[in-house]
């Protein structure tokens, strides 16, 4: 039972249900609202019956020539709200503006090689490893780089996974 | 930074380079080095000044970097031939920015573009410098200006943009938006427009019009494909048709949106609003606060006749039956909710009865009931119905629930779905039911988690287990049973079950919010503080969960830990004030201009909220608490918030303020709605489930009330200081008090007054009926704030004599007197009250705590303020030799007053001391105590007793390693210790504080023997 639409400033006072879950981030302001103001269509928010919120999903678009691609920054559903499938519409969502508004090749995001539970998720959802990224979390923990291949990428070039590891400062994006 | 190389002010970049390169790498020394060498050459280029500057504030000297920034700014202005450019403008408005001065940059700017008034860079920097202002009007006249240079799209919005900022949140009238659809027209006519956000910014100019027609037209024009999310489009036309009152094209869109998005419980509500040709859905948008919106949707009986009514009614059942048949997927839940709705419709016109209303929730329960949203779905349905119906409702359910086979994974959460709704009847109704009864049920809901634990073996730790809310409604009905029976054993009960539920997995915060609650009652408050960090809550969730935990600390001692608190909270909120422009001034760029309005409209939410007023005025009343017992630490204090005065225009202004409340009040666990209420402190009566009868009106009001007269206080400390030491001048040097003080004392006494309820005069009357006895106005509720009043009525008293003149035959002036013993009086009244015990009240300890950190804390700075004023300084020792014994009485009060309030110290310290002689087994095994039954069957311990039994029969094999571990672990008896030694925490601390009052008073006795 979704109503989902564009995320808010005033979401982010109604979202406590949500992040308190110990596995989402709740960033600082400027995070927020950099995102809001750059990718509005990247930032979606689920509601549910009461005006509940259910969960959200931000990310944005960036990077150049074949490697334009959109980004997941951070998909999150409340506890009640688990197990119904929500994370996938909010990232069939992200994947179609993606796709069809922005025309990009791939979507990639990166989580914790520990959250087993996410990986086996996004596997579901399309994604594939596409390399590790040593220390990415806090310099501690390794992160897994992600990616489903979009239309404009017909032959699946962007997803053909790395063959090493890469650090953080390897990266081209932030 | 880097990116910023040219030729400024005639500076080859290869020179500037280096700087740059060390202000980003944070070698400000280097940086410094390189400028100087810089400057050496070009000491009047204003880019090198101002790299100066950057610097200097960079390596915090904001004072230095001033001055020099003010320089290259006087260049800047003073040399004709100077070719201003961005970059020496920019890195100045950074310094100015930094330094809070925005006013200087933009002068700047305005100054450049006067120059040079056709170079758009500049225009483009002073529109930034207008918005970082909030100076709407100004931003219009710039961006009309770069529209007309450059003829983009762009500017013309941030033209319009600023227009619709006047009407919204500035001082302009409707009539602007004429203006904004004009120019938009105009545009349009002849460039069409080429941004979807463009689009969305003139549809809404035409709304906020009501000219739903005009932007309808636009919208299925050419134009309306720049919308390229189908449904956003669709919902925007449905919304405009609505608001036209064209109900049946508005309901035939959202009737499309269903069809695509058949879960779409928003565009359901929208459908059947249209169908009704019930518009209210749209007019509580505007009225009601987005950051709360009700749960229900509300509407209105609708104006049809009967017959249209059944007609419409059973053309949204034949739609909503179709989408149920055309779905092929099992989670969608809204067609079989919108049945449960249209039923609710029906009910309301007069039409259903309950039993249909209840077949369809039943219907709905047969099919979602195993999911955790289930009873948050239906919660608005439930409401409906009165005690007597919701338990025929529950009964339905579990009979249902009986015939159903399922999995058991699905048996279970059909099981907590009843569960959830037995508690809320319980809940409501348990004034009806027998505690036995009500064990019962919280006994089973327990023994339901611990038979489900194996369903959860293997899991990964970071995973929801089964059943975890179970322990949250067994921990809820624990503190209704502790509520009805004042037996103090149920809420250590509660306490066992959740800090049981933690050690399985520690990350439900649920539990921990429930238990920040309940060890705040106990008054082990450093513990409900280290649950309360476990929950990790920073930047914008304090604005939303502080409220659990930031009451209970302002009146505790644990004040490192309050800082902190507060330290935070108004860092993340004065941060986000400082960048908030910044962030707006991304969104025009990046051509959001549906952000725009958004942003400005949260800051002012921010800004406005009660909670930050309140941290504000906190934080220097809690550094005056910490300072009070020196008074040259708190003099300082007192000067960093230039005496006072600040707090005191806050307290004129608030009250023509509004205020927001942002908290997350359905977090809070039952028995505590808001931050002010506590069912707990209170008799035992029937109260509907989780009540929200909370009125933000009320709240508001008495809010700025309490803010209104704390915000009083720095000012009247600092002038009962100054009143106090310029009464014993006046006998010194035979001079006269500065009358200014005297005055303004009194000022602020006839106002603390009247929030006492009284005009001065009365209140001083008030004051001297103590003496007598005379104390039935006061109540624990304003005892506080009576002996504040005391305590500056007595320092004003000093230097007035405008009031009562010093007895003659009284060793002490009367007022005085009267304050010693009632903060003699009132500690000991609430020292000898409490026994050394767990489960003492707390909110006696509290108020106790009060009166030692507040009246007889401003008392002793007045007590200090007269003794340094009298006792001989190094410096006019020969002077005022003589003038503790010339000023006689108050050498009398004073040394009476510091014997006084020294004994009552010790009496508080010798108290708090007992608390601390039992050994710590002793203690937790009392506690422990009160959970054994003993062969008794009544009474707390029942789910302790299974709970206990589960952990020693439970096996490796049945419930996983993991889980088997933490159970194996867990000792209660460890809980019971963590539950006193929280509790002694906070109580030693409390020590602590009366111990350096104590030595205070003990060093100015010694110093009035010396005299």
């Amino acid at each position: 039972m979704t109503t989902i639409r564009r995320f808010c400033c005033n979401d982010l006072l109604r979202f406590t249900n949500v992040n308190l879950d110990h596995l989402t981030e709740t960033f600082n302001m400027s995070f927020y609202m950099t995102y809001l103001a750059r990718w509005p269509d990247y930032f979606h928010v689920a509601e549910g019956p009461g005006n509940r919120i259910m969960g959200y999903i931000m990310g944005k678009v960036e990077g150049q020539g074949d490697s334009w691609h959109g980004h997941v920054t951070a998909v999150t559903v409340a506890p009640e709200y688990r197990r119904q499938q929500l994370a996938k519409k909010l990232m069939n969502l992200l994947e179609d503006i993606s796709d069809n508004i922005d025309k990009a090749y791939f979507v990639d995001l990166f989580v914790r090689a520990s959250n087993a539970p996410a990986i086996k998720m996004y596997e579901k959802l399309g994604y594939v490893i596409y390399r590790r990224v040593l220390r990415y979390y806090s310099g501690e923990e390794d992160g897994l780089d992600m990616r489903k291949a979009l239309s404009h990428d017909v032959e699946k070039k962007s997803i053909i996974p790395l063959k090493r590891p890469v650090t953080p400062d390897e990266l081209e994006y932030d | 930074m880097a990116s910023k190389f040219g030729y400024a002010g005639g500076i080859p970049e290869r020179k500037v380079r280096p700087i740059w390169d060390a202000i980003d790498s944070r070698q400000f020394k280097n940086a410094l080095k390189h400028v100087t060498t810089l400057l050496a050459k070009h000491a009047n280029s204003p880019y090198a000044l101002a790299l100066k500057a950057l610097v200097l504030e960079r390596m915090g000297k904001p004072e230095d970097a001033f001055s020099v920034s003010l320089n290259a700014k006087e260049h800047l202005f003073s040399n004709d031939s100077l070719l201003i450019d961005d970059l020496t403008l920019s890195t100045l408005q950074i310094v100015f920015q930094r330094l809070d001065r925005l006013e200087l940059a933009t002068e700047c700017y305005e100054h450049a573009c006067g120059k040079f008034p056709n170079k758009m860079e500049l225009m483009m920097g002073l529109f930034n410098c207008y918005v970082r202002e909030y100076s709407f009007v100004k931003q219009q006249q710039t961006a009309i200006k770069m529209y007309k240079l450059a003829g983009e799209e762009k500017y013309l919005l941030w033209a319009v943009c600023s227009i619709q900022l006047q009407v919204l949140c500035g001082n302009g009238g409707d009539k602007l938006l004429v203006l904004a659809e004009g120019l938009l027209k105009k545009h349009v006519a002849s460039h069409s427009l080429h941004e979807p956000e463009a689009l969305m910014v003139y549809v809404s100019i035409l709304e906020q019009q009501a000219k739903f027609g005009d932007a309808l037209e636009i919208l299925s024009g050419k134009m309306g494909s720049l919308l390229m999310i189908k449904v956003d489009k669709l919902r925007l036309q449905g919304r405009l048709l609505a608001l036209a009152c064209d109900y049946t094209a508005a309901a035939d869109i959202f009737q499309k949106i269903l069809e695509s998005c058949p879960d779409d419980w928003e565009c359901f509500l929208h459908y059947l609003g249209c169908l009704l040709e019930d518009g209210s859905i749209w007019c509580d948008e505007a009225v009601n606060d987005p950051v709360h919106p009700p749960k229900f949707v509300s509407c209105k009986v609708s104006h049809l006749t009967d017959e249209q009514f059944d007609s419409r009614i059973s053309i949204a059942s034949a739609f909503i039956l179709k989408l149920q048949t055309d779905t092929s997927d099992n989670s969608v839940r809204c067609p079989y909710l919108a049945t449960i709705e249209i039923e609710r419709r029906r009910h309301l016109r007069g039409k259903g009865n309950d039993d249909n209303l209840m077949d369809v929730i039943v219907q709905y329960f047969c099919r979602f009931g195993h999911l955790a949203c289930f009873t948050s779905d239906v919660d608005m349905f439930v409401e409906v119905f009165t005690t007597d119906k919701k338990a025929e409702l529950f009964g339905k359910l579990v009979k249902y629930n009986d015939t159903l086979s399922t999995p058991p994974t699905k048996a279970l959460g059909l099981s907590i779905s009843l569960s959830k709704i037995k508690q809320q009847l319980l809940l409501g109704d348990m004034f009806k039911s027998s505690a036995s009864d009500v064990e019962d049920s919280c006994a089973q809901m327990f023994e339901m988690y611990c038979k489900n634990l194996p369903l959860s073996k293997g899991f990964d730790p970071q995973e929801s287990m089964h059943g975890e809310e179970l322990l949250s409604i067994t921990c809820n009905i624990l503190v209704q049973l502790f509520w009805c029976t004042k037996n103090v054993g149920y809420l250590v009960e509660a306490v066992m079950v959740m800090e049981f539920g933690l050690s399985i997995r520690r990350y439900v915060s649920q539990y921990k919010i429930l238990l920040l609650h309940l060890y705040c009652h106990f008054g082990a408050l450093s513990v409900a503080h280290e649950w309360y960090k476990s929950l990790d809550i920073k930047n914008i969730l304090a604005e939303s969960m502080l409220h659990h935990i930031l009451p209970q600390m302002l009146v505790s001692p644990l004040w490192s830990e309050l800082n902190g608190l507060l330290k935070d909270y108004l860092k993340f909120m004065d941060d986000h004030f400082r960048e908030s422009a910044d962030l707006t001034s991304l969104a025009y760029h990046h051509k959001n201009y549906s952000k725009i309005m958004e942003f400005v409209q949260f800051k002012a939410r921010l800004q406005h909220s009660s909670q930050y007023l309140v941290a504000r005025v906190e934080t220097p009343l809690l550094q005056l608490k910490q300072n009070a017992n020196n008074i040259e630490d708190e003099e300082g204090i007192l000067q960093s918030m230039k005496c006072g005065i600040h707090f005191l225009e806050l307290s004129n202004e608030i009250g023509s303020k509004s205020l927001t409340f942002n908290e997350d009040l359905e977090s809070r666990p039952w028995w505590t709605p808001t931050l002010e209420k506590n069912y707990l402190l209170g008799p035992f009566q029937g109260i509907s489930y989780c009540p929200r009868e909370v009125s933000t009106k009320e709240r508001e009001t008495s809010l700025k009330r309490d803010i209104e007269k704390k915000s009083l206080l720095p000012r009247m400390i600092y002038l009962s200081i100054q009143s106090a030491s310029s009464s014993i001048k006046e006998h010194v040097v035979n001079g006269s008090v500065t009358p200014g003080i005297t005055l303004e004392l009194k000022f602020l006494l006839e106002r603390f007054a009247q929030f006492l309820g009284f005009s001065l005069s009365e209140a001083v009357e008030v004051v001297k009926g103590f003496s007598n006895g005379e104390r039935s106005v006061v109540s624990d509720s304003n005892l506080i704030d009576w002996l504040n009043f005391t305590v500056f009525l007595n320092a004003w008293n000093l230097s007035s004599h405008e009031l009562v003149q010093p007895d003659r035959n009284e060793r002490k002036p009367i007022i005085w007197n009267i304050l010693d013993s009632m903060l003699e009086k009132y500690i000991f009244e609430k020292v000898r009250s409490m026994e050394p015990q767990l489960c003492s009240p707390w909110s006696d300890i509290q108020l106790l705590m009060q009166l030692v950190t507040e009246p007889l804390a401003w008392h002793g700075l007045v007590i200090q303020s007269c003794l340094r004023s009298c006792l001989p300084s190094s410096k006019k020792k020969k002077r005022s030799g003589p003038a503790y014994q010339s000023s006689s009485n108050l050498a009398h009060a004073i040394t009476d007053s510091v014997q006084q309030l020294s004994l009552v110290l010790e009496d508080v310290m010798k108290w708090l001391n007992e608390w601390n002689k039992r050994p710590e087994d002793e203690n937790s095994e009392d506690i422990l105590c009160l959970l054994r039954k003993d062969g008794h069957n009544d009474g707390p311990g029942r789910v302790f007793h299974i709970l206990e039994t589960f952990i020693s029969t439970m096996s490796n094999e049945e419930v996983g390693d993991r889980i088997y571990h933490s159970l194996k672990s867990w000792s209660p008896a460890d809980v019971a210790r963590k539950m006193m030694t929280g509790k002694l925490k906070v109580l030693m601390e409390f020590s602590a504080i009366c111990e350096s009052k104590l030595k205070l008073l003990q060093s100015l006795k010694q110093q009035i023997a010396q005299v």
